[in-house]
């Protein structure tokens, strides 16, 4: 029952095309042809196939996630083997391990599921981010701010805001979800269908409220990709005070990074 | 008060299932349990549970309508809720009643988590407005004087610049482990297309519409022959256009007179070869008359500039045997303007 998938769904993402988040019977369809090859049968699979052919296909699991993840939307296993490993798929687990690779020796990037049950892939960047102020600017997407400025206010607020209160946030910094937006469009779109999909952010109901309201957490990609302790350090320098006055947040910051996953809140 | 009777609609409902408390989490308030024996009680009237009843929704329309003020940390509004809601339970009979004090409960319980989550043991609270407020001052923000009407909010709020937004995503990077999106290296996109050139072109072609290319044809046929006698005919044509020209200076003289000559065309073709030269080495020019035919005129002694010239226009002339009779017959050209040499193989 992940009851995380379908709420979101409900609000019409996965209408328009195959790619926006997959309806949950679906994919485990999908999924459930392939099942992971054992090390054996990988082994007599690669004796079969001359190291030219494995490569070639490992480039082309490389490029397909290098396309698909320039939207940041989260690659399916089930769709990886259906449109690109194919008749390779009994040596599975041998690409994946040499895309990987790649990706980390060329790209310098790393390749990580973000969801074991689903099988969705990102790629994140192995290196850590510059504290302070990037030295290269190059024109970023102004919708990362307003991604920013949610993840923020979740993590500062424990990990879990209703949705009343980031509305009003962002209403104050100018970003009205009943109206549009000169830069956001249909901000509340961007919000509740864009940062979902690409798994950002979890947009969940909040049971027994009427009329239904919903909740923000942080998404798997979030998880991953996000850097606490810098958050911290740009709300202490934005409001002048050291990172380590909101010791509750700090904390939370710099836990280890197998506890993260499961955020400050104790809900659930 | 006493409600009338309606059809009293609600009553199938009385002995059906029994309540479904929902709570999300233990809290003490209401209690639990039903006696049935109580059921027997005086109290019993539809009146009485229907007070209760509305008593309960009453709270519960309460709780939900002023939500914020309960969730504010300085009163205690929430706590009077539920002492009331624990009175009442002392009168709840029946499982109708139940249900409404469970679904209190749940409103309630809700809102105290809420509450809770409000609550941070130690260190700095985190208040979004103050965050919201540095934020803008961050972003740039230039509020406006009071006498002029804000955006939405009512409180003016004033204009953020137009990159702002981009300000804070900028900043932001630097918190995001992202890679970098992948994407075609295909070169600067800030090279000037060149918008320039294709004018000129076009400023090319415009007095030369009949014209094709086929000078380079025309060199191929001429590489045999002498440099020497190339230079001797040029200079033999130029005499030909000054003495034309110091014939009458005023009447222009129309090219395609000049170079056709009626009785042959390679001879034609030769002329418009060795007049190319005149004019390359700005010993002769060209113009469009009135009737926009192309003339030429031999240039002024003083005002030879050989090699560079500020205002120059190539074009490329080209004719074809049917054009040669064409321009022959319109033009009525009897006798070629320039003569034949003896030299010339024809």
């Amino acid at each position: 029952m992940s009851h995380r998938k379908k709420p979101s769904n409900a609000h019409g993402s996965s209408q328009s095309t195959s790619n926006a988040g997959p309806t949950a019977t679906q994919e485990e369809e999908d999924d459930a042809t392939f099942t992971q090859p054992s090390t054996m049968q990988v082994q007599k699979g690669l004796e079969k196939l001359t190291p030219a052919q494995v490569d070639q296909k490992t480039a082309e699991v490389v490029q397909y996630f290098l396309v698909k993840d320039q939207k940041k939307i989260p690659i399916r296993r089930a769709d990886l083997v259906k449109h690109v490993v194919k008749e390779y798929r009994n040596i599975y687990p041998e690409i994946m391990k040499r895309a990987a690779r790649t990706f980390d020796q060329v790209f310098g990037l790393k390749m990580v599921e973000i969801d074991p049950k689903n099988h969705l892939y990102i790629l994140i960047n192995k290196l850590e981010p510059v504290t302070g102020a990037s030295p290269i600017t190059n024109p970023t997407n102004p919708k990362l701010g307003l991604l920013f400025v949610i993840l923020s206010v979740i993590f500062m607020k424990g990990g879990v805001v209703r949705e009343s209160v980031v509305w009003k946030i962002l209403k104050n910094l100018g970003v009205d979800i009943g109206e549009k937006h000169e830069e956001f469009g249909d901000s509340k779109k961007v919000v509740i269908e864009e940062f979902v999909r690409q798994r950002y952010l979890e947009y969940v109901r909040i049971p027994h409220t009427e009329p239904v309201e919903h909740q923000f957490r942080w998404g798997q990609r979030a998880e991953v990709e996000v850097s606490k302790p810098n958050i911290l350090l740009f709300m202490g320098a934005l409001h002048g005070q050291e990172p380590q006055s909101w010791s509750q947040q700090y904390q939370e910051a710099h836990r280890a990074p197998n506890s993260s996953q499961s955020g400050t809140s104790s809900q659930r | 008060m006493k409600r009338a009777r309606s059809g009293d609609e609600e009553d199938p409902r009385q002995n059906a299932s029994p309540a479904q408390p929902q709570s999300d989490g233990d809290s003490s308030g209401s209690g639990c349990g039903l006696s049935s024996a109580d059921m027997q009680h005086k109290e019993d009237s539809p009146g009485t549970r229907r007070e209760i009843r509305s008593k309960y929704r009453e709270l519960i329309l309460s709780v939900q309508k002023n939500r914020e003020d309960m969730l504010s940390a300085s009163n205690n509004k929430l706590t009077e809720v539920l002492e009331k809601a624990n009175k009442l339970f002392q009168d709840v009979r029946q499982p109708r009643e139940a249900a409404l004090d469970a679904q209190l409960l749940v409103v309630t319980t809700d809102l105290g988590n809420e509450k809770a989550s409000q609550l941070s043991a130690e260190g700095a609270s985190f208040d979004s407005v103050a965050f919201t407020e540095h934020l803008l001052s961050y972003m740039g923000l230039k509020r406006l004087t009071n006498g002029e009407d804000g955006q939405q909010n009512g409180a003016a709020f004033g204009y953020l610049p137009q990159d702002a937004w981009q300000k804070v995503a900028q900043r932001a990077e630097n918190c995001f482990r992202a890679a970098p999106s992948f994407h075609y290296m295909m070169g600067s996109f800030h090279a000037e297309p060149p918008p320039p050139k294709q004018r000129i072109e076009r400023q090319r072609k415009a007095p030369t519409k009949e014209v094709k290319r086929m000078m380079p044809t025309q060199l191929k046929k001429m590489g045999d022959s002498h440099q020497e006698a190339t230079e001797k005919e040029v200079e033999r044509i130029l005499g030909y256009l000054k003495k034309y020209y110091q014939d009458d200076p005023t009447s222009p003289i129309l090219y395609y007179e000049f170079v056709i000559d009626p009785n042959s065309f390679s001879r034609t073709v030769e002329n418009i070869f060795h007049t190319s030269f005149l004019i390359r080495d700005g010993l002769a020019r060209m113009h469009l008359d009135s009737d926009r035919l192309p003339c030429i005129a031999p240039v002024e002694e003083g005002e030879v500039e050989a090699g560079g010239s500020s205002i120059r226009k190539q074009c490329i002339v080209s004719i074809s045997p049917k054009l040669w009779k064409e321009i022959k017959e319109a033009y009525d050209i009897r006798n070629p303007l320039i003569q034949p040499s003896n030299m010339q193989p024809e």
